[in-house]
């Protein structure tokens, strides 16, 4: 019995079910270089404490430049369980986020990172955890700085918000906490659009006012005076980088695609929470040069490129790889998505860099999910054309509200626009609610609707 | 007593089919009705403004069509709202105001807008954290600006003296059903945990004035009586935002040998803890509103670092005498979710015997849910036993 499910293992090469051609995605080479700064900034991040470093725990939007420009060091929530998920190092957290009450339908980035950063570490110095307390897991969670401050700059989701009162409430009330509001430009008025209109000009102000209060809250903490000059420098960088970013994108518009939204993906972490220096402008130049390269040696993300998709929904980070190769065994390049083409410093032309903070403010305004539903679907349908795109798959991640609202109306909308679109279930940080036979089966069903459409056009 | 039953089932009635109720209304009185959505709107201004003010209702009906808008794991009251959308059920309503800022109601509304292109929906969203200096000013241009849009709809002008008028009607109405609240708590009235929900649910869809003139004799009824139940297990009722839990759940509850004495439900003693203050600005004093609420109640939905729920909630059972807790949870609501383990450990901090039950829009497991309540009394009954075991 025993030596047959041996074998049994033996023979299949991976937990997989077969699927597709075999083909793997051919990932982008330069973006090993962000694996490389990730790792940096980790191990900046742990030793902070030595290099007399204040910590600030934030979550929400990309306002790590505000930090960096004032030499303090940072841990974005979000980014720690997705680096956990990414890690799979993330079951245990969740499970002593369980042990404490928190249902497993809840926010699973929110129950990760509190469950990791604080409740097993309780059990580790207690000894309770049942992990090896000597384990490379353990010193990675002893690791982590505990916070000196608290920020939380939220745009839409109510729970992001909810998440930093807790971790707030957790530390006894003891750590100061800020919190911004980025309200959700709801898009009601006659004037309104897409970064237009009275609300806009009215939202933008509101945002930049609390940005400016917040570098009072970093001066009264640190005890140093906030340098707006050095935030012009770091801006500079990220700018830059953000342009590159843009511009590498909108090269796929090539056929076929060049790099594919999962190249996007790994190179979230650079515009999102790592230090804007050169090295931020360095990586998308490194994307940018190969994506060029690509595109003059006719080499695609996907061998033989047959089906360009947009994906909705926050990403499931435990499965970042294992989707890539997915797609890419029916020859479908997933060329664009909501989390990666409408965010992440996506209007730099904003950003004034004498005086950058109004415009900083108007790229968190301009989240993926911060606009009521008619004007995003908008912006959406228009990157489909753009990218000349046959269909829309909707991650329907189980415990993030903030990502999975409105896509009923997105695939309908991709519908009346020509476009195929296909649902399937996931987390972003709770692997458990991912069922890959059923994402086989759909994406299978919609290759064989948009080949017939095809045939039926030919 | 005849007169208190005769009230009860009145309001039940009208809470039951809150529609039926708004449509006879605008029949009679050709002025619009307005639905608003929980958990902090202010009534006032859209009474103020001559229309009606109904806060929107989850419907019993089980989801069909709205499963085409939104997914299974969000709360059963933003399912419910966009079915009844999708079912055009709302047809009684000529506009749609929300100052809420919960991820899962923005995207019920959202839908909404999507599935009634007809019906107008303004968004005038509170700040939710409460401690920043500029959250009080930012409360106070949106309560303008609810006035304003509630004046271009309706074809008024709200005066100072109108809206002044709206919160004295509005504090009369919560200051009786405060006073039903009393009388549960001191144990010489037995008002079922059904009847209160239907009477602050009725308070939410009727003509307030209305509403407060058969409270009023209600009222009357209530203070004759001198009901005792030395036997019963007084318990307080916890959570639950947005939507009531089912009767059925309630009478469950209280057939196991309990009574309820206390609770902090929207549909309940949340909803009308507090009044609004009847001297100075009435637009200021609809700003003040929010923030005494929060404090008087504190809520999972706003962040607020001077008060918490859990303290809140141990107080409120020194004041009720309540010997448990019965935490009601509407599935996949994340602002109870993050919140309760909070509650969770201030209650076994204080030994305080406490009971989780999660309810759905649909379905109801009505012999599990009575074993454990049947043995959570048990373990009320027999503490000594409990700490010992």
């Amino acid at each position: 019995m025993m030596e047959s499910s041996q074998q049994m293992v033996a023979d299949r090469v991976s937990a997989s079910p077969v699927f597709g051609n075999g083909e793997r995605a051919n990932r982008l080479k330069s973006t090993r270089f962000g694996g490389k700064l990730v790792n940096d900034y980790w191990e900046n991040l742990f030793r902070a404490k030595e290099q007399g470093k204040k910590v600030i725990w934030y979550n929400g939007t990309y306002i790590p430049p505000f930090f960096h420009s004032h030499d303090v060091a940072w841990v974005h929530g979000e980014a720690w369980a997705a680096n956990l998920a990414a890690r799979h190092d993330e079951i245990p957290a969740q499970q002593a986020g369980e042990a404490r009450g928190y249902d497993r339908e809840l926010c699973s980035y929110a129950r990760t990172h509190i469950g990791q950063a604080l409740l097993d570490r309780e059990s580790l110095d207690n000894g309770t955890l049942g992990i090896n307390p000597n384990g490379p897991r353990a010193a990675l969670m002893r690791k982590l700085p505990m916070p000196d401050m608290i920020i939380n700059a939220y745009p839409y989701c109510s729970t992001g918000q909810q998440w930093d009162d807790i971790t707030y409430r957790m530390f006894g009330k003891k750590i100061p906490m800020f919190t911004i509001q980025v309200p959700l430009l709801w898009g009601g008025r006659p004037d309104a659009g897409y970064i237009r209109g009275s609300e806009w000009r009215q939202r933008s102000k509101y945002v930049a006012d609390q940005l400016v209060a917040m570098t009072k809250f970093m001066e009264e903490h640190t005890g140093r005076k906030f340098d707006f000059d050095r935030l012009s420098e770091t801006m500079g960088f990220v700018k830059k980088a953000a342009e590159l970013r843009l511009e590498a994108m909108d090269l796929c518009t090539a056929t076929p695609s060049p790099a594919s939204f999962f190249d996007w993906i790994v190179s979230i972490a650079p515009v999102n929470f790592l230090p804007g220096d050169q090295n931020l402008v360095t990586y998308f130049e490194g994307v940018k040069a190969e994506i060029q390269q690509r595109i003059a040696e006719g080499v695609g993300a996907v061998k033989d490129e047959k089906y360009r998709l947009f994906f909705d929904g926050m990403m499931n980070w435990n499965k970042v790889g294992w989707l890539a190769d997915k797609f890419a065994a029916v020859n479908a390049c997933v060329v664009a998505g909501r989390y990666t083409h409408m965010s992440f410093w996506q209007e730099p032309q904003l950003i004034d860099l004498k005086s950058p903070v109004l415009g900083m403010a108007q790229n968190y305004l301009v989240c993926p999910n911060n606009h009521g539903a008619p004007i995003m679907i908008g912006e959406i349908e228009k990157i489909c054309d753009k990218f000349n795109i046959d269909g829309m798959v909707m991650h329907a991640s189980r415990t993030c509200r903030g990502m999975s609202n409105s896509q009923f109306l997105i695939a309908d909308s991709a519908k009346r626009n020509g476009r195929q679109a296909m649902f399937f279930e996931g987390d972003v940080a709770d692997e458990s609610f991912y069922k890959d036979e059923l994402l086989n089966t759909r994406l299978e069903a919609m290759i064989e609707t948009m080949d017939a459409r095809r045939r039926l056009v030919a | 007593m005849p007169d208190a039953q005769d009230a009860i089932s009145t309001l039940t009635r009208i809470a039951e089919d809150p529609h039926a109720y708004a449509e006879s209304w605008k029949r009679k009185q050709q002025r619009k009705v307005i639905g608003t959505f929980p958990m902090n709107f202010p009534a006032e201004l859209v009474h103020a403004a001559g229309a009606l003010p109904v806060v929107v209702q989850d419907d019993r009906a089980p989801i069909t069509l709205g499963r085409t808008l939104m997914y299974e794991f969000y709360c059963g009251y933003a399912r419910s709202l966009t079915d009844q959308a999708a079912t055009r059920k709302l047809g009684v309503f000529d506009a749609f105001f929300l100052v809420d800022h919960c991820v899962a109601l923005l995207g019920a509304v959202d839908a909404m807008r999507f599935e009634l292109p007809e019906q107008p929906v303004f968004l005038a969203q509170y700040t939710a954290s409460m401690d920043e200096e500029w959250t009080p000013p930012e409360v106070r241009k949106k309560v303008e600006s609810l006035q304003t849009q509630l004046e271009e709809l309706c074809a008024v002008t709200i005066s100072k003296e109108a809206l002044a008028h709206s919160i004295r009607v509005f504090n009369r109405n919560r200051q009786l059903l405060r006073q039903v609240y009393d009388l549960r708590r001191s144990g010489r009235t037995r008002i079922t945990s059904t009847q209160m929900q239907m009477l602050v649910k009725s308070s939410m869809v009727m003509d307030i004035e209305e509403h407060t003139a058969i409270l009023s004799g209600l009222l009357q009824s209530l203070e004759k009586e001198r009901a005792t139940n030395p036997n019963l297990v007084r318990l307080h009722l916890s959570g639950h935002f947005c939507h009531g839990p089912r009767p059925e759940l309630l009478d469950i509850i209280e057939s196991c040998g309990a009574v309820v004495v206390d609770d902090d439900l929207y549909t309940g003693f949340r909803y009308i803890s507090t009044d609004v203050p009847e001297l100075g600005d009435p637009v200021d004093a609809l700003t003040r509103w929010y923030f005494d609420r929060n404090t008087n109640v504190p809520c999972a939905t706003r962040a607020q670092k001077n008060v918490d729920w859990e303290s809140y909630l141990l107080q409120s059972l020194k004041n009720s005498g309540a010997a448990g807790v019965v935490v009601l949870m509407a599935k996949f609501c994340e602002p109870h979710m993050l919140y309760y383990p909070e509650l969770r450990k201030a209650l076994l901090r204080s030994k305080v015997p406490h009971l989780l039950i999660e309810t759905e829009h649909e379905g109801l497991p009505a012999e599990s849910i009575r074993v454990r309540m049947e043995a959570f009394l048990e373990q009320v009954r027999r503490p000594a036993a409990t700490a010992a075991a």
